[in-house]
Order: structure tokens, then C-alpha cells, then sequence
């Protein structure tokens, strides 16, 4: 069980640790940019299909694990569309850097006391006002009737935009960084039936609003004079104004300088970062090595270290079949050069030799493990090279011209030397020339030929594969024709 | 003058006799080695391939015979040939020992002849190992038989 771990262990290649961190740190920057986004809750929904949908697989249902796949891939591709204005406004509003490193922050501060100094006052003189801090979606869509303000946040302005006679006062305003940007807004209304019964047109818009995007509305109440908050799906009346403050600047993403909330922030963030790699990790183990694979390869064995003064005269094989098995990403990666069958020769004797394959003679791919090679074992000759003289021969064939008798012939050289194994120059004791064809000849002349030799064996130095031979022809005498 | 005379005989005769001496002694020697009877060696004179023997001789003498010729010889002539003695004809087809006759020489001079019967399957390439009773290789004659 060690061992095997200990195999795995080893078997984890460079590019798998990069592979696995480099996704993590995607799927981790994802989280910094979406997170607080009704976008992300559906990711993480999306995260979890896929887990079963490993989960299916692995356990062999197949048909489920087919069906979750296909929900998933239509489920992304329907995000991208719903989401879209959420998706652009993340990757909008941040500078290229913000994409890669770093958390979002606010640049401006939101002037926090400010507000909630207003929106206190207006609930005790009892002035209705509906305020709309933006998350990180795009509102521009479900709001409408807006009027382009623009102006920097004072309590003196917010109170007038509210004031009774002011035309715009029964609208929303909408708050971003240190500006009211629109005042007079329409926002949608909720269609829930079960809100209490004295909330008004105010608090629908601001629950409608709420339940519609990820923007955080504050409702003054006209007739109770209270303050309410609606963000997502919850509806909370807020009666301390530090606790108002501390909810806005949780929403807009100020950060707090309490030293508490900082290191909060850090050990989310850092969970967040393992629960990436963690996932990845785990995605990656099922994709590459969830599933072994078996195949099997045709390799080419390389005989290595022969004694030089040794030639190989045979072999039982020359190639042998291995049996492997990985990952199906591995074994489908695998190179023709990854696999090697090397045989070491420098213990072998002259004569028939017998190797056993042992692990130590196959080279593979990380990853890859040899389940079985064919055959098991190698016989191999070798013989002693010896250089050895041997006379040369015209190998004659065809017809000769019945009046004509072929009475001498003459070589430029009339022996040869050839280098090979003792066996395979044992039994030879001649050298014939390539086949001379007798039907051309009609005369005395000379042709040059080449030497038929064995491809196992070599022409020493000095001499060559081919012979001139000269040959004489003469009439034949009248009486001697047969 | 007579004592004179006489020992100027016996100072010649002892001169002669001490000139001559040693030269007798070592002629004896030199010629010790060449006085016993050199043996004569077995000297090959001819060894033709041909296609007939006609009065000892040898007719059509080749290199290449055609399978048509039906009959082939070795034909050997020995010039010198001390003492009776065995010699072989073997003849090998591609490599491969055919036939091996054994041929008697006596002294002085001797020729002798082998033969073969040539079949179609023949075709190919022969040769001829002409070799004394020590198994000493004289000469090889190489011939081809064709169509």
C-alpha cells in the first residue's frame, strides 16, 4: 500500500503541479471577482453538478453521470446569458491588474456617516426616502425614469432630494462612491404576497430591487419614521445607526480598519484559496488518474554494450510487446521515443546467450506502469568478428552461342577479404559474383560485376564489391559441336 | 747434390701432400649432402576443364559448359611423379561435396581424368579440388554449368 502510494507519489510529473496551481489560481481569482454575486452562488451550484456528475461516474451510473454533464453544459451557457451584465461589470469596473492580483476595493470612499446621519434625521422628522447602493451588477436594466445627478453627498442635499415638495422626492436615488448618480428612480416592485402589511410602495420597490439584483436598499419610512434594509432576500429594520453604517460598508466593500475584520478577511480569503486547490486537485486526480487505462506497444529492442570485438549473429526477437497501463491521458500522450527496451550485452558471452526482461530494461513515461512484456525472455547469439580470405567466382547463366566455347577467364583480383561473425564466414568458401548472362557475349571482352555479399558481413579495407573480369572466347572446332 | 735432390722431392711431396690434404677432406664434406639422391616432387603440369578426352588429351577445354555437353572432365597432367601415388578429384556443386575420385599416378609422368554426367538440375556453379594423398590442395578449378 506504501509502496503504491509511495509509486503515485512518484509517478506526479512537473506539469501536473503546474497544472493544478495554475487552475487553482484561476478558479481562486474567479472567487475574488465574483464573490458577493448572485453569479457565483450559481458557479458554486454548477461546482457541485460536476462533482456529482464525477461521483456518477466513478461509481458507474453511467446514465446519470451523462444527464448531469449534459445540465451542467446547458447550465453554463444559460449563466453566461443571465448573468451577462454581472459578468461584464466585474471584469468593467476593474483595471487588468484587479483581474490577476489583488482584492476589489473602493477607491472613493462612500462618505458612510453621512448617510446614516441623514437617513436618521429624515426617519425622525418622518421624510420618506429610498436609497440604492449598487452591488456589483448593472442596474440599468430594472430601473427606469432615472434623472442624471451627479452630486457629491451632503446631508443638506439628500434631505432636500426627500423634502415633500421637491418633484423628484418619491423616487429612489441612487448612491455610488461619493455621489447621488440618479435621483427620481423607478425601481420594480416585488410581486411577494406575504409582506407584512404595513409596508408601502416604498418598501415593495426596495424588496423588488433587493430580490432583483445584489444592491443594497435602505427605505426611510414616512409614516413610522423607521429605517429598513432589503438586501438579497432578507428585509432587516436597522434602529442603530453604527449598525446601518457597519452594514453599508460591508455592502460597498470599504474595508474596515479593525484589525479583527482584516485578518478575517485574509483567513476567508486563504480558505477560499485551499477549497481551489483542494477542488482542482480533486478534478484533476479524476480526469488524469481516476481511470487507468490499458494498452500495449509494439517497441523495437535496443541491444546495448556488446563486447565490440562481438557481433550479434541472432536474436529470438526484435521487438517486444509491453503491456501498459495509466491514466487515459497519459497513455494517450505517450510518444513513440518515451519507450524504450534496452538490453545490456556487456556480460554476454560469444555463443547463445539468454536475457530475462526485468524494469531495469524498460524506460516509460511517468505515470505509466508495465504490467506485463512479451516475451518474458531473449535468446541472443554472438559470435567473434574474424576477417577471412576467400576466392572469388563468376557466377555464369544464360546460353552461350553454340559455335563459341568460353576457354579463360581473367579477375583483377581474384580473392577477397570479408569481415563478419566466425559462423556466418564459417561456411563460406567462396565468393560468387552477381549472375553474368552468356547470350550477350559473342566475342572476347571483359565486364565488371558486382559481388554478392551477405548483408551481415563487411569487405575489409582495401578491397572492393565489385570484380573486372576478362574473359577469352574462341570459335568452336566443326568436329567437337555436339 | 743427391741429398739435395731428395729432400727437395720429399719438401714437394710434403707440400703436394699438405696442399691437397685438407681440400680432399673438405670436399668429401660439401659434397656429403649431394651425393645422396634428391626426392623428386610431385609436380602438376596441367589442370583444364574440358568437354571430351580424346587420345590422352584434352578436347574443348572451358570455363562454362552447357548441360547440353551431357559429359564434363578434369583432366590432370602430372609432370613429375617420384613414386605411385593417390590423388583426388573432388567435385563440390554450389559449396557441397558431389563426388570424390581417387586416381592412381606412377613414375615418372602421369596424366589421369575424372569425369561427370550432367543433368539439367546441374545447372550452377562447380568446382573442382584437385588434391594429393595429404589432402594438400594442388589447384581448384572453377567452372560454371548453363542452359
Amino acid at each position: 500500500m506504501m509502496n503504491k502510494f509511495w509509486l503515485f507519489f512518484l509517478s506526479i510529473r512537473w506539469q501536473d503541479i503546474v497544472d493544478i496551481l495554475l487552475n487553482s489560481y484561476i478558479l481562486f481569482r474567479l472567487y475574488v471577482l465574483f464573490r458577493g454575486t448572485n453569479a457565483l452562488r450559481v458557479f458554486i451550484g454548477i461546482a457541485f453538478l460536476l462533482f456529482f456528475q464525477r461521483i456518477a461516474f466513478l461509481i458507474g451510473l453511467t446514465l446519470t453521470s451523462w444527464a448531469i454533464q449534459g445540465i451542467t453544459g446547458v447550465a453554463a451557457l444559460i449563466i453566461v446569458v443571465i448573468f451577462r451584465n454581472e459578468i461584464r461589470s466585474v471584469f468593467q469596473t476593474k483595471n487588468f491588474k484587479t483581474v490577476f492580483w489583488g482584492t476589489p476595493q473602493k477607491t472613493v470612499s462612500t462618505p458612510v456617516e453621512i448617510i446614516a446621519d441623514s437617513v436618521y434625521e429624515m426617519a425622525q422628522k418622518h421624510i420618506g426616502a429610498l436609497i440604492v447602493f449598487p452591488g456589483k451588477e448593472d442596474l440599468k436594466e430594472l430601473v427606469q425614469s432615472g434623472l442624471p445627478w451627479q452630486g457629491l453627498i451632503s446631508k443638506e442635499m439628500l434631505t432636500s432630494i426627500f423634502w415633500h415638495d421637491n418633484p423628484v422626492h418619491d423616487g429612489a436615488i441612487i448612491i455610488q462612491d461619493d455621489r447621488v448618480t440618479q435621483v427620481g428612480v423607478i425601481l420594480p416592485l416585488s410581486q411577494q404576497k406575504n409582506l407584512p402589511s404595513s409596508f408601502g410602495t416604498r418598501h415593495r420597490a426596495a424588496v423588488g430591487m433587493a430580490e432583483n439584483s445584489d444592491a443594497l436598499v435602505i427605505v426611510v419610512s414616512e409614516e413610522k419614521g423607521n429605517v429598513v434594509v432589503a438586501y438579497g432576500s432578507k428585509i432587516i429594520e436597522v434602529k442603530q445607526k453604527k449598525a446601518l453604517e457597519r452594514r453599508i460598508q460591508k455592502h460597498i466593500g470599504v474595508r474596515i480598519s479593525k484589525k479583527n475584520d482584516s485578518g478575517k478577511e485574509r483567513f476567508s480569503l486563504g480558505i477560499a484559496a485551499l477549497v481551489c486547490v483542494l477542488f482542482v486537485t480533486w478534478v484533476w486526480f479524476t480526469i488524469t488518474r481516476g481511470l487507468d487505462t490499458m494498452t500495449s506497444f509494439e517497441v523495437p529492442v535496443e541491444y546495448m554494450n556488446r563486447n565490440p570485438e562481438m557481433e550479434i549473429v541472432d536474436t529470438s526477437i526484435n521487438k517486444a510487446r509491453l503491456h501498459l497501463s495509466g491514466p487515459d491521458i497519459l497513455i494517450k500522450s505517450i510518444r513513440p521515443e518515451q519507450v524504450r527496451v534496452k538490453l545490456d550485452m556487456s556480460n554476454a558471452v560469444a555463443g547463445p546467450n539468454t536475457f530475462a526482461f526485468n524494469a531495469e530494461n524498460i524506460t516509460l513515461p511517468p505515470g505509466i506502469v508495465l504490467k506485463k512484456i512479451e516475451p518474458s525472455v531473449v535468446d541472443v547469439t554472438l559470435d567473434m568478428i574474424i576477417t577471412k580470405e576467400v576466392p572469388i567466382q563468376v557466377d555464369w547463366a544464360g546460353k552461350l552461342n553454340k559455335s563459341l566455347i568460353l576457354t579463360n577467364i581473367k579477375l583483377d583480383a581474384n580473392r577477397i577479404q570479408l569481415t563478419g561473425s566466425r559462423l556466418a564466414l564459417e561456411n563460406i568458401s567462396t565468393l560468387y559474383t552477381e549472375k553474368v548472362f552468356l547470350d550477350q557475349i559473342d566475342k572476347s571482352g571483359l565486364i565488371t560485376v558486382k559481388l554478392l555479399i551477405d548483408s551481415s558481413l563487411k569487405i575489409a579495407q582495401g578491397f572492393q564489391d565489385t570484380v573486372t573480369v576478362t574473359y577469352t572466347v574462341k570459335e568452336r572446332e566443326q568436329k567437337s559441336v555436339k | 747434390m743427391r741429398y739435395k735432390s731428395s729432400t727437395i722431392c720429399c719438401v714437394v711431396v710434403f707440400i703436394i701432400f699438405c696442399l691437397f690434404l685438407p681440400s680432399q677432406v673438405l670436399t668429401k664434406e660439401d659434397s656429403g649432402p649431394s651425393s645422396a639422391p634428391a626426392p623428386e616432387k610431385l609436380i602438376l603440369g596441367q589442370a583444364v576443364m574440358c568437354e571430351r578426352i580424346e587420345a590422352f588429351l584434352p578436347e574443348n577445354m572451358a570455363i562454362v559448359f552447357s548441360v547440353k555437353v551431357e559429359k564434363i572432365f578434369c583432366f590432370t597432367s602430372f609432370d613429375s611423379v617420384p613414386e605411385e601415388i593417390f590423388i583426388s578429384h573432388k567435385w563440390f556443386f554450389k559449396d557441397k561435396l558431389v563426388t570424390k575420385r581417387k586416381l592412381t599416378l606412377k613414375p615418372p609422368k602421369w596424366s589421369t581424368f575424372s569425369g561427370i554426367q550432367l543433368r539439367e538440375a546441374d545447372k550452377g556453379l562447380w568446382r573442382v579440388e584437385i588434391t594429393g594423398p595429404a589432402g594438400n590442395v594442388f589447384k581448384t578449378l572453377r567452372f560454371s554449368v548453363t542452359d
